[in-house]
C-alpha cells in the first residue's frame, strides 16, 4: 500500500507530463511541420534569390571572365553534363530525398544528380577521386541544418559561372546550409565559396525554395540534342571548333 | 514520505525520457540501409559482354503475330548519355576491320535520343554504376551513365493522364524487406530477352538484397496480355561497388569532342 501513491506519481510523470508537454508545443501549428523533412520537391520563384556582387581578385580580367563565359555557352550548346552551381538553379525544380546513409538532388532538366554523402565525414583523397562538375560532397546535421562541404571541381567542365560573379575552379569550395523555413515549406540554403585564386573574399548568397505539393510528379527532362541544327544555331558557339577527329593511337 | 520523495525526484527524469522519445529521429529500417548506395552489376556467368549476358536470358515467349518490328533493338540499342549505340559511320556492322580504325565509331556521341533519356537506362541497367537513395515517400535510383527513376513510395495510384517515358511511371513498397515496383507508362520498345514493350504493358521489379548487404538480386516480369504468351521474368545480379568508400562517378562525354565518336583503337600488331 505504501508504494501505491508513488507508483500512481510515476505513472502520472511518464503518461502525462511529457504527453501534455508535446500537446503544448504542438498546439498553434496550423499546420503539422513537415515530417519528411527536407525531403520533397522544390522550386524557386522570383523572390528566392539573394545574390551580392562579388568581391573578385584583382588577376581576374574581363578577359579571363569572357573567356569563362564562352566556355559556359559551349557547355550549353553541347549538351554537357553542367554541375555546381548551376544544378541549384536550372530552370525546374529539384526533387531532394534523404536516405540513412545519402542525399540526393535531382534537378528536373539535368541528367546526373547530386550526391550528399552522410556516412563519411573526409573526402575522397585528391589522390583517386576524379574531378568533377559536381565535386565530392558530405554533409553532416547540426541541429536543424544540414551542413553540405564540397571540393574536388573539375576546373573547367561544366557551366563554372557562380552567382553574383566568378566562377568555380578546381580550388573551390562550396560550404551549403540547408534549413527547413515556415513550418517546413520553404528551404532556405546558404552557399559560400571560397577560391584563393578567384575571390578577395568568400562569396555567400541564399536561395529560398518553395516546397511543392507532396502529390507532385516529377516531369520527364527537356530533351538536349546537341545534333539538332536549328538549336546549334539558334545558341551558336563562341569558341573554336574542335580540330576533326582522328583516331587516337 | 521517502516514497514521495523518490517519485517526485524522479519525474525530471521521466519528464527527459518522454520528451526525448517524443522528439528522436526514427530509425530508417534497415531494409533501407541495405538497399541504398552504390551497386554494379555482376555477369555471374562469364558471358563477357553486355550482349552475352543478354542472351542467357530466357527468351520471351510472344503472342503470335506479335512481331519485333517497329520496336527497335533490345538492350544498349539507341544509345544514351555515354551509350554511344548510334548508327555507326565508320567501322559498322559487316564492314571488315581496317588496322588503326578504331573498333567502334558513332555518329552521334552523348546522345541517346528519346528512347534512352531520362531513367530509361535503368529500367535496364548496363555496366555503369546505378545508387539508391530510399526515403519514405519516393525512391530515387540512378544511374552513373545518365537518367534517374523516381519511384513512389507514398501510395499513390499511377496517373490516370501520362504521356509515355522511356522510364515509365513507378510506383513502390517494400514487403519484408524487398523493394516490389510496378511501373507503367513505358514507349513502345525492346525488352531483353527478345520482349517488347508498350504504354500499357506492366513491369515488376523485386529488389532484394542479400542479408549481408553485398549482393542483390533484381527480378523483372514484364506483363501484357496483349503481348506475351506468359509473364517474361529474368533476373540480374549486382554487387556492392567497389571502393572505400564506394562513390558516384561521372561519366564525361563531350559532344564536341571528336575523340567521343570512337572506341578502342588496336595498336599495331608486331606479331601476325
Amino acid at each position: 500500500m505504501t508504494f501505491v501513491r508513488p507508483l500512481a506519481y510515476l505513472m502520472l510523470a511518464a503518461v502525462g507530463i511529457p504527453a501534455a508537454l508535446v500537446r503544448d508545443t504542438q498546439a498553434p501549428a496550423p499546420a503539422p511541420p513537415a515530417a519528411e523533412g527536407i525531403s520533397g520537391n522544390w522550386e524557386l520563384s522570383f523572390d528566392s534569390r539573394k545574390i551580392p556582387r562579388a568581391r573578385l581578385l584583382p588577376t581576374i580580367t574581363q578577359a579571363k571572365l569572357t573567356q569563362r563565359a564562352n566556355l559556359d555557352a559551349h557547355a550549353i550548346r553541347w549538351c554537357n553534363l553542367m554541375g555546381l552551381p548551376f544544378v541549384m538553379d536550372s530552370g525546374r525544380p529539384i526533387d531532394i530525398r534523404e536516405g540513412p546513409t545519402v542525399v540526393m538532388i535531382v534537378a528536373e532538366n539535368v541528367p546526373n544528380p547530386r550526391y550528399l554523402y552522410k556516412d563519411r565525414t573526409t573526402h575522397i583523397s585528391g589522390d583517386v577521386y576524379d574531378p568533377s562538375t559536381h565535386g565530392d560532397s558530405i554533409a553532416h546535421w547540426e541541429r536543424d541544418t544540414l551542413v553540405v562541404d564540397t571540393i574536388g571541381f573539375h576546373p573547367t567542365h561544366g557551366i563554372t559561372a557562380i552567382p553574383g560573379g566568378g566562377y568555380r575552379t578546381d580550388k573551390s569550395h562550396l560550404v551549403e546550409r540547408y534549413r527547413l523555413m515556415d513550418n517546413g515549406n520553404m528551404l532556405s540554403v546558404t552557399f559560400t565559396w571560397t577560391d584563393k585564386t578567384v575571390f578577395a573574399t568568400p562569396q555567400t548568397y541564399e536561395f529560398r525554395y518553395y516546397r511543392l505539393p507532396a502529390t507532385y510528379e516529377v516531369r520527364a527532362g527537356i530533351l538536349c540534342d546537341p545534333y539538332n541544327q536549328s538549336r546549334a544555331d539558334f545558341l551558336g558557339d563562341p569558341l573554336e571548333p574542335r580540330p576533326s577527329a582522328k583516331p587516337v593511337r | 514520505m521517502r516514497s514521495h520523495v523518490i517519485a517526485i525526484a524522479a519525474l525530471p527524469l521521466l519528464l527527459l525520457v518522454g520528451v526525448f522519445a517524443a522528439g528522436a529521429p526514427q530509425e530508417a529500417p534497415a531494409a533501407w540501409r541495405r538497399l541504398e548506395g552504390a551497386w554494379v552489376r555482376t555477369d555471374p556467368d562469364g558471358s563477357g559482354s553486355f550482349g552475352g549476358l543478354g542472351s542467357n536470358i530466357v527468351p520471351a515467349r510472344l503472342k503470335p503475330g506479335v512481331s519485333m518490328a517497329g520496336a527497335g533493338r533490345g538492350g544498349r540499342a539507341g544509345g544514351g548519355r555515354g551509350a554511344r549505340g548510334a548508327p555507326p559511320d565508320a567501322a559498322g556492322a559487316g564492314t571488315p576491320h581496317k588496322e588503326g580504325d578504331p573498333y567502334i565509331a558513332v555518329a552521334q556521341p552523348c546522345f541517346g535520343g528519346a528512347g534512352r533519356s531520362g531513367g530509361a537506362l535503368l529500367v535496364n541497367p548496363d555496366s555503369g554504376g546505378v545508387h539508391f537513395a530510399v526515403s519514405k515517400d519516393e525512391v530515387i535510383f540512378a544511374g552513373e551513365r545518365g537518367g534517374v527513376r523516381h519511384i513512389y513510395m507514398d501510395g499513390r495510384p499511377h496517373p490516370s493522364s501520362w504521356t509515355p517515358t522511356g522510364a515509365g511511371h513507378s510506383v513502390g513498397r517494400f514487403e519484408g524487406d524487398v523493394l516490389v515496383v510496378e511501373t507503367v507508362g513505358f514507349t513502345p520498345g525492346a525488352v531483353p530477352g527478345g520482349g517488347m514493350r508498350s504504354a500499357a504493358t506492366q513491369l515488376v521489379e523485386r529488389f532484394q538484397v542479400a542479408p549481408d548487404g553485398q549482393t542483390m538480386t533484381v527480378t523483372y516480369t514484364w506483363d501484357d496480355p496483349a503481348i506475351y504468351e506468359q509473364p517474361h521474368t529474368y533476373r540480374y545480379l549486382f554487387d556492392r561497388a567497389p571502393g572505400n568508400p564506394p562513390y558516384a562517378l561521372e561519366e564525361w562525354c563531350d559532344a564536341s569532342d571528336p575523340i567521343e565518336k570512337q572506341s578502342i583503337v588496336p595498336p599495331k600488331q608486331i606479331i601476325k
